[in-house]
């Protein structure tokens, strides 16, 4: 079977791999950032690289071993590795350590702001601008994912049993409250229009609290632990990953309590392992646990379309250019699709 | 079969406090072994030489939401290991150290349970390091001793020279008492050759084929009532496969606390293959494992070893699952 496999794709590239770039570099893609309309990727190996208009930057060697997470600050990248470090790094490739841990890893990065934040075991540092200390957030356990609102004036940590919400009162004073539920939370998000917080578990499923009355619900049904998830076209929809369809559930209203989520199913029948939200559009790019890339409006699941076909390697990340013009596709096999989205034609 | 080959393997290494697992990772970090490891622990406080990769973790032991009772995972090696398997150059082993106190059960379910720890590295095998001066002792004081005995693949029997002839046989005896399938390997210092405690493949269902328990059951005599023990059974008759899978998922089921670690090979009515199976508390890993070889009689091996094994009426159940 895998010999035919690795024979086929030359007859199935479909046209955004026909007109777009393809970088075959070997090295599990783990995270990609969006910086205006270049893409930086983060690598296995540590090292960074920065693609523009279809070329790839020098690698940056960043952290030692591996680039565990990504975020942004403005124009800058942020980074952790597993060396222990908190990066930033500058659009021409100058990197600058905010914090280091030694062997302690660093598992999460954000900023709002100019205010950095990270988190390496059960601590989150956050660095305000201008300020050359962190403040430090302790919690009871290894944080499995940090998110601050669109304000910037709430900041929610994910550990074991619940999350805890930080809120930052007028006097810039930051205090704290337990949202709580039995497992262990891994990754957590604010809808933008800040009314939910959602996180994914251990467990194969999510739990989400809405804010204004603290009520919370499960939504579970999946396969496979949920890995990405994201609110698409201003917290309508949470599309998730974890099944062989983005299952999207109903955020507006009265939010996704007894209610059924849309499901986009894909050819193929794998699981989707990314997903990442087309933006201003109800759209929903999803890639798939063998490589493929689809791209679905919610509403109208028939107008599925193939971006990018099978490599054998889960799809580890997708981002999408500020004037959604292109997009960088990437796997765990190392391999990275730079492609104009729009048919010249039509744009 | 493919799949093995992509697994890094894992090995946990405990160990009661003092017993002489600090040296034993000084030496794997330290030896020129040409492979490239990464080494979880606990507050070590050293640097790899040579190569190897040094992680430091919390052991943070989770429960499962999931309304199993005894189903507790190690979060922190879950979140390793998966950051792990992003690394670009491959991995030849992974060593975890716990603490002395540590019950090994967490981690050695963290395998079984979590998919993506499942899918990309394998549980090779659960090597603990005992001091052969204070064991007995330790056995006598601490449910964690007997836990890291009940659940090793390998104990290293260090400081031996501290022992006379009888003390060491003495403490041998102690350890096959707990668990009969234990490798002993004498050493001081830690001196054992990296390769009899690394990818020793202790966990995959091919070696319960080769368990042959040293047959201690007869004598309990000065035991108390949660000391851990084993238990052996053999059979000749063929099982009927119903009756055996519903006796024992009720077991484990009611019992699963007690039960730490079990093995079997069986003979089912009717079945040309055999069945191998290996489980932690509740949780299994079962499949059939081709034919009987030939010439060579067919027969049933069940071991147990745990708490309390005594008041489960064990062969009587065993007993019930033969085919009329």
């Amino acid at each position: 079977m895998k010999a035919d496999l690795n024979k086929l794709p030359e007859l199935n590239k479909t046209k955004f791999e026909n007109r777009g770039k393809e970088f075959k570099l070997g090295i599990p893609v783990t995270n990609a950032v969006t910086i205006g309309n270049s893409i930086a990727v983060g690598f296995g190996d540590g090292t960074v690289r920065i693609f523009t208009s279809g070329e790839s930057s020098e690698p940056i060697k960043a952290h030692k071993g591996i680039v565990l997470c990504m975020s942004k600050d403005g124009d800058n990248i942020l980074t952790g590795g597993d060396d222990g470090r908190f990066l930033n790094i500058s659009l021409d490739g100058k990197v600058s350590e905010i914090g280091n841990f030694g062997t302690r890893w660093v598992d999460h990065v954000t900023a709002n702001n100019g205010s950095l934040v990270c988190s390496s075991g059960n601590i989150v540092y956050l660095w305000s601008p201008n300020h050359k200390e962190p403040k430090l957030f302790e919690h009871n356990s290894t944080i499995g994912g940090i998110a601050f609102d669109a304000k910037g004036r709430r900041l929610a940590v994910s550990r074991y049993g619940g999350v805890t919400l930080w809120k930052k009162d007028y006097s810039n004073k930051w205090n704290s409250s337990e949202l709580n539920w039995k497992g262990s939370h891994n990754k957590v998000i604010f809808s933008p229009d800040g009314k939910y917080l959602v996180t994914s578990m251990q467990e194969n499923q999510l739990h989400f609290w809405r804010l204004k009355d603290k009520i919370d619900s499960a939504m579970s049904g999946y396969g496979a632990k949920i890995k990405s998830f994201a609110f698409v076209d201003d917290s309508k929809y949470l599309a998730t990953s974890g099944a062989k369809e983005t299952v999207c559930w109903p955020f507006d209203g009265d939010g996704p309590v007894g209610r059924e989520p849309t499901c986009l199913p894909y050819v193929g029948n794998k699981l989707v392992t990314f997903v990442e939200p087309f933006p201003n559009e109800n759209a929903i790019l999803a890639g798939l646990s063998d490589g493929s890339v689809f791209l679905s409006e919610i509403e109208k699941a028939s107008n599925t379309i193939i971006i990018r076909s099978f490599t054998e390697f889960e799809v580890s990340a997708i981002a999408v250019t500020k004037d959604c013009s292109h997009l960088l596709i990437g796997d765990m096999g190392g391999n990275i699709l730079w492609t104009s989205i729009w048919d010249e034609e039509i744009k | 079969m493919e799949e093995t080959n992509k697994q890094v393997p894992v090995t946990v290494l405990t160990g009661f406090l003092g017993a002489g697992k600090t040296t034993l990772l000084n030496r794997i970090l330290t030896e020129q072994h040409g492979k490239k490891y990464a080494v979880i622990v606990n507050e070590f406080g050293e640097q790899g030489i040579d190569n190897d990769l040094v992680v430091d973790a919390d052991e943070e032991v989770f429960e499962m939401n999931n309304g199993c009772i005894c189903c507790t995972v190690r979060g922190d090696l879950i979140r390793i290991l998966s950051g792990l398997m992003k690394r670009a150059d491959k991995l030849d082993a992974i060593i975890v150290e716990t603490t002395g106190l540590a019950d090994p059960a967490p981690v050695a379910q963290t395998f079984f349970v979590d998919q993506d720890v499942a899918d990309r590295t394998k549980l090779d095998a659960i090597v603990t390091v005992a001091d052969a001066v204070h064991l007995s002792t330790q056995l006598t004081d601490h449910h964690e001793a007997e836990e890291q005995i009940a659940f090793a693949d390998v104990v290293l029997l260090n400081k031996i020279d501290l022992v006379d002839e009888s003390g060491l046989k003495v403490v041998k005896e102690r350890i096959k008492k707990i668990n009969p399938f234990a490798k002993i390997i004498n050493t001081t210092k830690c001196g054992v050759s990296l390769n009899e405690i690394l990818n020793l493949d202790a966990f995959s269902l091919k070696r319960v084929l080769d368990v042959e328990p040293d047959f201690l059951t007869s004598d309990h005599d000065h035991e108390h009532d949660d000391d851990v023990t084993s238990l052996s059974f053999v059979s000749d008759t063929p099982l009927d496969m119903e009756k055996f899978q519903d006796w024992f998922s009720k077991l484990l089921q009611t019992k699963g606390q007690d039960i730490l670690r079990t093995k079997g090979i069986l003979d089912f009515t009717g079945e040309s293959d055999r069945y191998v199976f290996q489980g932690v508390h509740m949780l299994m890993d079962a499949s059939p494992m081709g034919k009987w070889p030939e010439g060579k009689e067919r027969s049933s091996r069940l071991v147990f070893i745990g708490r309390n094994l005594e008041s489960m009426n064990l062969k009587e159940g065993f007993e019930n699952c033969k085919s009329a």
